[in-house]
């Protein structure tokens, strides 16, 4: 096995609706502060935090640089700081580069969301595309991934049905997460009965508006008793961006994922997922995907995730056990969000949801729409 | 010289040069003659996709020469005169290589008579007489609201473009309250604005123009009420390839305050100034901030100070771009001012603008040097923002 990298500390707020009464300093203050509690870092120049990495997105902050806006609160101030501007898994990645290229070994990891703030995620998302063609056309991601999702469910054998079920079992899983963010628990047919936003995507089918902001310690596996005595460890990271224009693309091929997902597991040693790997947080930005990534992950057959559905793969492979995406984080931040639910399964401190024995997990996220930029990462717990 | 429909057959061999088209020249390397009765000989050279053309006294050395009279000249090259019959009926003749000559057709872009030039008067009556045929009736569902302009200098205006039921009116008033009005110092600029020479921001910044009312209506609507208003003075210009999309991009925002902002503004509304202080090193921050960005620390004890202070640094604006929140110009010019307020040190100092008519008395302070004195004057409605202070004025 190669060089690994250590995850020290996690922080969180509880995903919410509208967290109106916090400018997202305030959200990513309260993350900030239990991490330095957690792991007792310091900012010394020697031996502290030199590099911090953070995560935001213009668009949703309505600033341009938007981690500009932000570096007091994360202790930024007369050290490196650098923004991911893209999903926050691939922060990980990028830390992950840093620390094993022995750049720098000890790295705070910053993101922060106020999707409520705008008052609509789609005209934002709309702007991810060029102003000639895609834009005029009404692109956004939500109608972007209905068309994956129609080619998909249709591939697949996925029904109406099956969607229902994966938003049902969402929300009963999010109530066992502390931090997830509060919905109603609702059974199949009210889900089938949510207005149609984009067939065959309705309301429930896609992840609801959230604010989110987290914190992570990062650092090279020389360091991290330093910091605590149950680190969890990445020991693979794979990305891959498939072509941007939709017509490019076989919007069902999973390609993206699969390449991303071939190239975490050859750097993490593992040659079946299925056996090798106890839990498996997606990033289901609309149910439909839920079983898609599950097949570009490789716990689902091809072309099978509907019976997959059918035959309890859900739950026979841990997916999702903190409710996933669907239950409610914000839009680039749900790489984190996963990872941070693997660390709490791999340190065994996920509570009511904890999967016993779990010494491997993979985190999954994906930027852009109908899944357009896939990122995979590996998690092992000290077992493992 | 004698002229044709207002056109002089110099005018054809002048404008030459700028209505080549290489494109068209592209097999032919030749010299060709032409020889117009009663006003002298041209020599035209076409050879490696470039043209020369030129006055002359002999046309020896042409591959083909065409003779013909000014009338009949300037009349084909302006489709007066049909070419074909005007051939057939000998009133112009191609000595030489006639197949070659017949390549000289594709060599230029037609001439265009140049027309009348347009004053602004013109445009403007051109503008709002096109007003009502270029609306959308489709796009006005449900619509009821009423465009001004009120367009100043010695050309200037006043137009109401009504639409309602469907329909548009257009009157020469400005009557009642209008759902919008556009306001142009000089109608100039706006002829300019819709002609697409000038654009809207460098307008409103240099304050020559402002919107009042719903300005969204006149931004995002009526573009969509009204095709695009066409230059007849343009002409036959081909489409262009490389365009410009011209988009104002908004997207409504809830921006939050949070406690340690929202206690600094709700201060302004009681006529007091909040700095919060590190309990660290002791800095105070203006406007207050949630840590101490240096300590690293939450700096939560808030202090009152000022309200009077001397200034530090001050900037004059000559060149403002218009308030993003209302879309409103700022006058100018306006002097900025950093304030170390009372009870503040070192660069612990508040932005604000000073009063308009003192721009020019203000002596900035830096280390021991004391800067003018000053102190805020305070707008009667306040509403916890930034603008309850109005401005600083000189404390004597």
């Amino acid at each position: 096995m190669g060089k690994r990298l250590a995850i020290c500390a996690v922080a969180q707020i509880k995903n919410h609706p509208n967290y109106h009464y916090l400018r997202f300093q305030n959200m990513l203050l309260e993350c900030f502060e239990p991490i330095m509690k957690q792991t007792n870092v310091t900012f010394d120049m020697e031996k502290g935090i030199r590099t911090i990495i953070t995560c935001s997105d213009d668009m949703f902050d309505a600033r341009t640089i938007s981690d500009n806006g932000i570096t007091d609160v994360v202790g930024a101030h007369f050290r490196g700081e650098e923004k991911m501007a893209q999903e926050s898994i691939n922060g990980l990645g990028y830390a992950m580069a840093c620390i094993l290229s022995g750049h720098d070994d000890v790295i705070l990891f910053m993101g922060h969301c106020k999707e409520s703030q705008g008052e609509s995620r789609r005209m934002i998302s709309n702007l991810a595309y060029d102003p000639f063609y895609c834009r005029p056309l009404g692109m956004d991601y939500h109608n972007v991934d209905a068309f994956q999702a129609r080619t998909y469910m249709e591939k697949s054998k996925v029904t109406d049905k099956h969607l229902a079920k994966i938003v049902v079992r969402s929300r009963k899983n999010g109530k066992k997460n502390p931090y997830a963010r509060e919905n109603k628990i609702i059974d199949e047919k009210e889900v089938m009965n949510s207005p149609m936003y984009s067939d065959p995507l309705r309301e429930l089918y896609i992840y609801p508006v959230t604010d989110w902001a987290y914190g992570m310690l990062l650092c090279s596996e020389e360091r991290a008793h330093e910091f605590t005595k149950n680190p969890v460890w990445i020991t693979g990271y794979g990305s891959c961006m498939d072509r941007y224009f939709l017509g490019d693309r076989d919007l069902a091929s999973n390609f993206s994922l699969k390449n991303a997902a071939k190239r975490a597991y050859a750097m993490a040693d593992i040659t079946n997922p299925r056996k090798d790997i106890q839990l498996f947080e997606l990033s289901d930005h609309a149910a439909y995907q839920l079983p898609m990534w599950a097949e570009g992950v490789g716990i689902a057959d091809e072309c099978q995730g509907g019976r997959w559905i059918d035959e309890d793969g859900m739950d026979k492979f841990n997916v999702n056990l903190s409710g996933g995406q669907l239950n409610g984080n914000p839009l680039l931040l749900g790489g984190a969000a996963r990872a941070i639910e693997c660390y709490y399964q791999l340190a065994n401190q996920a509570g009511d949801r904890q999967v016993r024995g779990a010494k491997r997990a993979v985190a999954q996220a994906a930027t852009g729409g109908a899944g357009q930029h896939q990122a995979v990462i590996v998690m092992e717990g000290q077992g493992g | 010289m004698a002229e044709y429909w207002g056109i002089k057959v110099e005018d054809i061999f002048n404008s030459m040069q700028e209505r080549f088209r290489p494109e068209g020249a592209k097999d032919v390397n030749a010299v060709f003659g032409y020889d117009i009765k009663d006003e002298g000989k041209w020599k035209l050279t076409v050879k490696n996709n470039s043209m020369v053309i030129e006055k002359t006294d002999s046309l020896s050395g042409c591959i083909a020469t065409m003779a013909a009279d000014g009338e009949t000249f300037v009349g084909v090259n302006t489709g007066k005169v049909d070419a074909t019959n005007a051939f057939m009926s000998g009133k112009f003749k191609v000595e030489g290589d006639m197949v070659l000559f017949g390549k000289t057709g594709r060599l230029f872009r037609k001439f265009v008579i140049a027309k009348k030039k347009m004053t602004v008067k013109d445009y403007l009556a051109d503008m709002f007489a096109t007003v009502a045929p270029r609306f959308k009736a489709g796009e006005a569902e449900g619509l009821d609201a009423s465009f001004a302009f009120d367009l100043g200098g010695p050309d200037g205006g006043k137009w109401t473009v009504f639409i309602k039921d469907k329909t548009c009116t257009v009157t020469t008033t400005i009557e009642g309250k209008p759902t919008v009005t556009l306001e142009f110092n000089d109608a100039k600029d706006y002829v300019d604005f819709i002609l697409g020479k000038i654009d809207a921001h460098s307008i409103l910044a240099a304050g020559k123009a402002a919107a009042k009312g719903d300005i969204n209506m006149m931004a995002s609507k009526w573009p969509i009420l009204f095709e695009k208003y066409k230059d007849p003075m343009a002409g036959d210009v081909t489409e262009q390839e490389l365009l410009v999309l011209k988009k104002t991009i908004s997207l409504n925002q809830n921006f939050s305050t949070g406690p340690i902002m929202g206690k600094f503004l709700k201060g302004l509304k009681d006529k007091k100034i909040y700095a919060n202080q590190c309990p660290q090193c002791g800095r105070l921050q203006l406007p207050p901030r949630e840590v101490c960005a240096e300590c690293r620390v939450r700096a939560g004890d808030f202090v009152e100070v000022g309200p009077k202070g001397e200034i530090r640094y001050m900037d004059v604006v000559y060149y403002a771009m218009p308030d993003p929140l209302t879309g409103v110009a700022r006058e100018t010019p306006y002097g900025s001012i950093f304030i170390l307020l009372d009870g503040c040190q070192g660069n612990e100092t508040l932005t604000h603008f000073i009063r308009k008519d003192q721009i020019e008395k203000i002596q900035m302070g830096w280390n021991e040097k004391k800067g003018t004195r000053v102190r805020p004057v305070w707008e009667e409605n306040r509403i916890a923002d930034i603008w309850d202070i109005k401005y600083f004025e000189i404390d004597e």
